[in-house]
């Protein structure tokens, strides 16, 4: 097991080099840079523009640059922001653990939601529920993530509750935009992380259908595989009840690709969240993306490209080793 | 008599009832993209200044008679602004003094069209006379038709996906084939390649890409000198999409070569003395059309999505003299727009649902159809 992973994980190195170097090159392709607007500034001096440019060593040909990059990110150091002047991880950090608390209230809404499904079509096949459940998750593939953010907050706006907010409206059910709602900074420890919980259950529902349709059509699949295979009659010949059956031996081979998948989930569904949180303001990965692309801030840039493959790669990686590990045919040779 | 592949497909493709809804709705779409001129009432950037149509709600058509009260030929009002008393919004309230009939066949110099880029005209489906302006599902905020930007949108939404697709498939084809084909190191290459475009997450190559070509200032541009036109951002839009697409395809392309050279009739050729080339192109090729086949209309869908949700942050194509149906749902999250007075802006997701349903319907009847255990 230890050299397979040890194995596994020095596989990842070229990738890893080759993702950051494609990364690098296209980052190199985009046109100018933020030194080339702050000398258009009359108010900043022409020193200044020396001084950042030799400091970010942009008077070096690229793979120079790239090589000192690379030696930088080693040590941890992914650069300077252009724009804000700190460290790019200062300025990356919040944005991750932003879109990171939405992907794994969605993880544990698409979990919570998906298997019961799954394994009611499995039992119940062809019956209307089963049907229901198949043409909904067939609608859910179709419906961009966008668009179905954009609908449910029409809803909320139509729904309302009961109670009158100050301005003599009546209130929304949930919150629809933004994290934390304006007055956070006085609430109490308890009371902000219920505020932020609040703020995440629409966009983290509406990340998590997406992955909710293809999830239940697979678990149905290997469900019924399953219960008509050879150990579940033996199973029920010796008198075991339905319920014990169902649950005991054929969900839980049944449910092993998606224990694995786990790690892979992570960083799919980081991408899937990317347009749901520009529709509710999400200050999450996304949207720090598209600011830095648009004020040309490179290291940003690059940073949240390292930052988010790592997380793919490594995703991937633990969900191949958990693969190993829960389904012992697997062998790691 | 025994029937060829192509005619047991087909036998069992039209089993597929969703499949074959799926072709029904395909096929309607595409025809009103192509006569979208025709049937919209007005041009894809037609707005007028004055009076004011901005963010005027759905026409209602009236059939019957204000003073008889008995069906007669569909007509409607025009509107008049008023400002709400409390709210200060703008408020579209009927005029009813006059009726504008709807007609029928009317020309409208002022939106002109070409069908398929060959047939131009300016005959319109159906139309009012001015000051009325008959908006069927209302307008955004510079007043613009969304009914007439929706048809328009498909020309945008419905093709892209199809080209793209293309641009995949060639990439696909070449690389895997080459892969599974020659092996060794260019085999390792090849895959290390694919490894690594699939490190980088989908979403933000796509953006990067993107937002990088669209820039009149990128090398590529100032190399031949071009301000991008809209076409132009159309196909490039296409490329980049392709581009990041083809990395699924060329692997599995490769794995199926790899099972099929193995195959007596590959080896049987070999035997025979058939060149390399010839046994790639003549027996392994066509051995993985069927599973290509069902997997370009599988990845046809997600590149309509793809296309959506860029045009949704704005780089897709531009606005000019385009439209597409992810940019026409970016009106809705403007800023200062509350979506509870202007649900109508929402109208164009259902076309895009629509087009992905059904070629997602298509694809796994198709793949239903190819696949032999699976056969009634």
């Amino acid at each position: 097991m230890i050299p397979f992973i040890i194995r596994r994980f020095f596989h990842l190195i070229p990738t890893f080099i080759g993702a950051t170097l494609l990364a690098f090159i296209i980052a190199q392709l985009v046109p100018g840079d933020f030194l080339t607007q702050k000398a258009l500034n009359p108010n900043v001096r022409p020193e200044t523009i020396t001084r950042l440019t030799q400091q970010f060593g942009l008077d070096q040909p690229w793979p120079v640059q790239y090589i000192n990059w690379m030696k930088n990110i080693a040590a941890g150091n992914l650069g300077l922001s252009f724009s804000s002047n700190q460290p790019v991880i200062e300025v990356i950090g919040q944005p991750i653990r932003n879109s990171m608390y939405l992907v794994v209230l969605s993880i544990i809404m698409l979990w919570a939601l998906a298997i019961p499904l799954g394994v009611y079509s499995a039992v119940r096949q062809y019956s209307v529920g089963d049907q229901v459940v198949s043409t909904v998750s067939y609608f859910g593939l179709a419906i961009p993530n966008f668009y179905f953010a954009q609908i449910l907050i029409l809803l909320i706006f139509f729904f309302r509750g009961f109670t009158r907010d100050t301005f003599g409206y009546n209130s929304l059910i949930l919150p629809v935009a933004q994290m934390t709602s304006s007055n956070y900074n006085e609430l109490s420890p308890l009371a902000q992380i219920w505020d932020v919980f609040k703020h995440m259950l629409m966009p983290a529902f509406v990340v998590a259908t997406s992955g909710i349709a293809g999830f239940t059509r697979v678990l149905r699949g290997q469900m019924i595989e399953f219960l008509s295979s050879d150990f579940i009659r033996t199973a029920k010949a010796k008198g075991l009840g339905e319920r014990a059956v169902t649950y005991k031996h054929a969900l839980r081979p049944a449910i092993i690709p998606f224990v694995a998948g786990i790690g892979s989930l992570l960083p799919a569904l980081i991408g899937g969240a990317g347009l749901v949180e520009i529709v509710v303001s999400w200050p999450g990965i996304t949207p720090r993306f598209l600011t830095a692309l648009a004020s040309q801030d490179i290291y940003v840039v690059l940073g949240l490209l390292v930052i988010s493959s790592l997380l793919l790669m490594v995703g991937n990686l633990v969900s191949d080793l958990l693969l190993a590990v829960v389904d012992p045919r697997i062998r790691y040779s | 008599m025994s029937k060829s592949q192509r005619q047991v497909v087909w036998e069992q493709f039209k089993k597929h009832k969703a499949a074959l809804i799926g072709v029904g709705i395909l096929v309607v779409m595409y025809i009103v993209t192509i006569f979208a001129g025709f049937l919209a009432p007005y041009g894809v950037n037609e707005y007028r200044r004055f009076p004011v149509t901005a963010f005027q709600p759905p026409v209602t058509i009236h059939w019957f008679d204000a003073e008889t009260g008995r069906l007669t030929r569909p007509y409607i009002y025009n509107y008049d602004t008023e400002r709400d008393p409390v709210t200060r919004q703008r408020v579209y309230v009927e005029d009813t003094s006059e009726a504008y009939p709807i007609r029928f066949f009317v020309r409208r110099p002022e939106a002109p069209y070409k069908i398929l880029g060959l047939f131009e005209s300016d005959l319109h489906l159906f139309g009012v006379d001015e000051p009325a302006r008959i908006f069927l599902w209302g307008t955004n905020n510079l007043g613009k038709d969304l009914f007439s930007r929706v048809l328009y949108g498909g020309q945008v939404s419905l093709t892209i996906g199809i080209l793209a697709v293309w641009v995949s498939l060639f990439l696909g084809l070449l690389m895997g084939g080459l892969s599974g084909f020659y092996g060794g190191w260019v085999d390792d290459f090849i895959m290390r390649l694919v490894e690594v475009f699939d490190a980088i997450p989908q979403l933000f190559l796509l953006i990067v890409l993107a937002s990088l070509l669209r820039d009149p200032r990128n090398p590529l541009a100032q190399a031949f000198g071009l301000q991008m036109s809209s076409a132009q951002t159309f196909l490039m839009v296409v490329v980049v999409l392709g581009f990041v697409g083809w990395g699924g395809l060329a692997r599995v392309i490769r794995s199926l070569i790899l099972s099929i050279r193995e195959m007596d009739y590959s080896q049987a050729a070999k035997a025979l003395g058939a060149s390399e080339t010839r046994i790639l192109w003549r027996h392994l090729l066509p051995a993985t059309a069927s599973y290509v086949i069902v997997q370009l209309t599988l990845t046809i869908p997600g590149f309509i999505l793809a296309e959506t949700g860029l045009s949704f942050i704005g780089l897709g194509p531009s606005e000019v003299d385009t439209s597409s149906w992810g940019l026409l749902l970016r009106d809705a999250t403007e800023r200062g727009i509350s979506i509870q007075f202007v649900p109508w802006l929402l109208i164009p997701g259902i076309p895009i649902f629509l087009a992905v349903l059904s070629w997602n319907l298509v694809g796994d009847g198709l793949r239903d159809a190819f696949d032999p255990k699976k056969r009634q």
